[in-house]
């Protein structure tokens, strides 16, 4: 399950040195916090193995050597990238589009139409100056220096942040979709996303990730931080789909606030890269919040997925639901720790979990880990877990009417995923289905 | 050498479930055109035959043979028996969450007819083999045995059947779960797919079956052996008396 890695801390060269051109990026406010960051990043320890969520992957797969040139910017001419962007526009024609060419550009299409409506779409560095007030308000409330050892290094180190706001009754219908295309070989991708969305207002993002490399050269990083902010009646759906190559270690941490009456959908999709370590967080801060995260993980060959979800019921009669399915094959392996924390002032909450693991073959390894920290008794709270292969007679039945085995077992995989996408709202689910059946058939 | 006449024919079939022996020798030629029913109380090893001719992966068997049509069918895998004709209605049809009707349908009249074969009439046929069975619409769309009643699963199994025209149907408890309307719905179902070149196998506790579905011969299987064969008669002797009469007479036969 653990990784193996040569690097330690002890070496100069994984600091943040003070000459990092993204310290001096912003007004000073920014510059404060980002420098702030460098010096948490530097003087905390990378989490020791064993370590309360890093029990499954070693810290030190994402550690990057900051000595060499700033590699966060692509050098010159696009990369191969697996999904053109005239591709999702044809598609997907009246979609909105956001194209983040590894950090070096930012192409917005259709954008001009939210514009009219107060709706915000841009660069976040522009955002720091254009929207100052909004991005002092939110931007490091839910990640930042003290989150934990690589949130500070992407607290001081972003550098491709798209900001999105939503004013207060806006209804944004169609998904805004952001493509964020890995850097070159071995480059490190420091991603941002900042989303306020108004009271009562609605929006659907689907973040993708997607590029690196699937030849043998150098593995490239990607550490990425989302916040989101529902703020009181709002409607927010949220799509993170990892589809990056194989050569390509992506750490996540997803963080989302929801006020009163604010409901969330947040559907992880994790496919792609070598290392992956995505952690989803929803704290439900007004009562009646609700949160759903349905989530899907193919792992294939050699990947290594260590996923975590937080739902956080702060407040009353808030609920969540947590539907996470794995399928592993060949020699991957997965690692899924859910939280549910409900805390004593917040009564009458919901809370289910459920995270299921289907095996394909033997050598694959699939960890499950429920975590409830319920700490008054007027909840209603349940939570279950499946590991193991397709069930023998599931097979058997499908034979018995002529199919093979082979077909048989392609079935019951779609089936499983199927169930799940039957589960999202059918734009979202038509927009996702294509990625996790591709997905799918590469397994 | 098998029966150039039988339709399907099996011979001193012996079973085992986790290395114990469940059947114990079992014969039976069935002719073309021809109903046969196994009649037998519970644990008597009648669902294990079943199971095990079509190739259940739990149920082994340990000697014999069976040959449809002519074929050698034991070497064969479960689906590719199924694609030669034989077709084994379940006692405990399974859900498959995520796999529709329809899709699980046409997945195996596809398997039946050839991946290439045409497709375009599926549509019209599984649409009449529902209604047919009075089997609401919706079910299309529906997981397949998810959620479902007793009846509504007996009721697909027949669909199923129906649909890939098997020439040789096991119908292992189809009555079971079945209330008197469901009942006559699927005996229907059953009458109207037999047919003078098919043949039927009915493997049941009860003869209430055999009321609606009329069988040329009765054999009566305790502890792993055909102990009596007769007419349809047979049967109803067995609902009027049990299996008591059977058991002692086959103890008197055995000196046990």
């Amino acid at each position: 399950m653990s990784r193996s890695s040569q690097k330690t801390d002890t070496t100069s060269e994984y600091l943040i040195p003070e000459s990092a051109p993204e310290l001096l990026r912003g007004p000073k406010w920014l510059r404060d916090a980002r420098e702030r960051s460098r010096r948490d990043f530097n003087k905390s320890p990378v989490p020791p193995r064993g370590l309360h969520l890093w029990r499954y992957t070693d810290p030190a797969t994402f550690l990057i050597p900051h000595d060499g040139p700033p590699d966060s910017t692509p050098d010159d001419g696009v990369q191969s990238s697996e999904g053109p962007v005239s591709e999702h526009l044809e598609k997907d024609s009246t979609g909105r589009l956001v194209h983040d060419v590894g950090g070096r550009d930012i192409e917005l299409h259709g954008a001009d139409a939210l514009t009219s409506r107060g709706v915000v779409v841009c660069r976040l560095s522009e955002a720091v100056d254009r929207h100052r007030k909004l991005v002092e308000q939110y931007l490091y409330q839910l990640i930042n220096s003290r989150s934990g050892k690589f949130e500070a290094q992407n607290s001081a180190l972003w550098n491709n942040g798209i900001f999105i706001f939503v004013p207060d009754s806006v209804r944004v219908a169609e998904p805004i979709h952001l493509l964020r295309e890995a850097g070159r070989s071995g480059s490190t991708q420091f991603h941002r996303l900042l989303i306020v969305v108004g009271r009562n207002a609605e929006l659907t993002v689907v973040d993708e990730y997607f590029g690196g490399d699937d030849s043998d050269r150098n593995t490239s990083h990607a550490n990425s931080a989302v916040e989101i902010f529902g703020l009181q009646e709002s409607r927010v759906r949220y799509v993170s789909l990892q589809r990056y190559a194989h050569r390509m270690n992506s750490y996540l941490t997803h963080r989302a606030t929801l006020e009163r009456g604010a409901t969330m959908l947040t559907v992880p999709l994790d496919f792609g890269g070598a290392v992956s370590k995505h952690n989803y967080g929803v704290s439900l801060v007004g009562e009646g919040a609700e949160s759903n995260i349905i989530g899907l993980l193919f792992a294939s060959g050699r990947q290594h997925f260590d996923n975590h979800t937080r739902h956080h019921h702060a407040a009353s009669r808030t609920q969540s639901n947590i539907d996470f399915k794995t399928v592993l094959r060949d020699k991957s392996t997965s690692a899924y720790t859910g939280l549910i924390r409900i805390e004593n002032e917040a009564k009458g909450c919901e809370a289910y979990q459920e995270n299921r693991n289907l095996l394909l073959n033997r050598g694959v390894r699939a960890e499950v880990i429920p975590e409830l920290e319920i700490l008054n008794e007027d909840v209603s709270c349940t939570h279950g877990a499946t590991i193991g292969p397709i069930d023998p007679l599931t097979i058997f039945y499908l034979k018995s009417r002529g199919i093979e085995q082979e077909a048989a077992v392609r079935m019951i995989v779609a089936g499983f995923v199927d169930s799940t996408l039957k589960r999202l709202p059918s734009d979202v689910a038509e927009r996702v289905a294509g990625f996790a059946h591709r997905r799918l058939e590469g397994l | 050498m098998p029966d150039q006449k039988a339709l399907f024919e099996f011979n001193d079939i012996h079973v085992e479930v986790d290395g114990k022996q469940i059947v114990s020798g079992v014969s039976l030629k069935i002719l073309p055109g021809e109903i046969h029913a196994i009649m037998g109380p519970n644990g008597s090893g009648k669902s294990s035959l079943s199971n095990a001719l079509m190739g259940h992966p739990d149920y082994a068997i340990m000697s014999g043979e069976a040959f449809l049509d002519g074929r050698s069918i034991l070497s064969m895998s479960a689906d590719e028996r199924s694609r030669a004709g034989l077709y084994l209605a379940f006692q405990y049809p399974l859900a498959i969450p995520g796999v529709t009707v329809a899709n699980f349908m046409r997945a195996a009249l596809q398997a039946h007819r050839g991946k290439d074969a045409d497709m375009s009439d599926f549509r019209k046929l599984f649409k009449a083999a529902m209604k047919a069975l009075l089997i609401d619409p919706s079910f299309a769309t529906r997981y397949l045995n998810d959620g479902f009643s007793g009846g509504e699963k007996k009721r697909i199994e027949i669909l199923q059947m129906s649909m890939l025209n098997p020439k040789m149907a096991l119908l292992d408890e189809t009555d079971s779960g079945l209330d008197i309307d469901a009942l006559k719905i699927v005996s229907e179902g059953i009458n109207r797919f037999h047919n003078d070149s098919n043949a039927l196998l009915l493997v049941t506790h009860y003869q209430r079956l055999l009321n609606y579905v009329k069988p040329h011969h009765v054999h009566v299987m305790i502890h792993g052996r055909i102990v009596k064969t007769g007419g349809p008669e047979l049967a109803l002797k067995l609902e009027e008396l049990g299996y008591d009469w059977v058991e002692a007479e086959y103890a008197q036969g055995t000196g046990a």
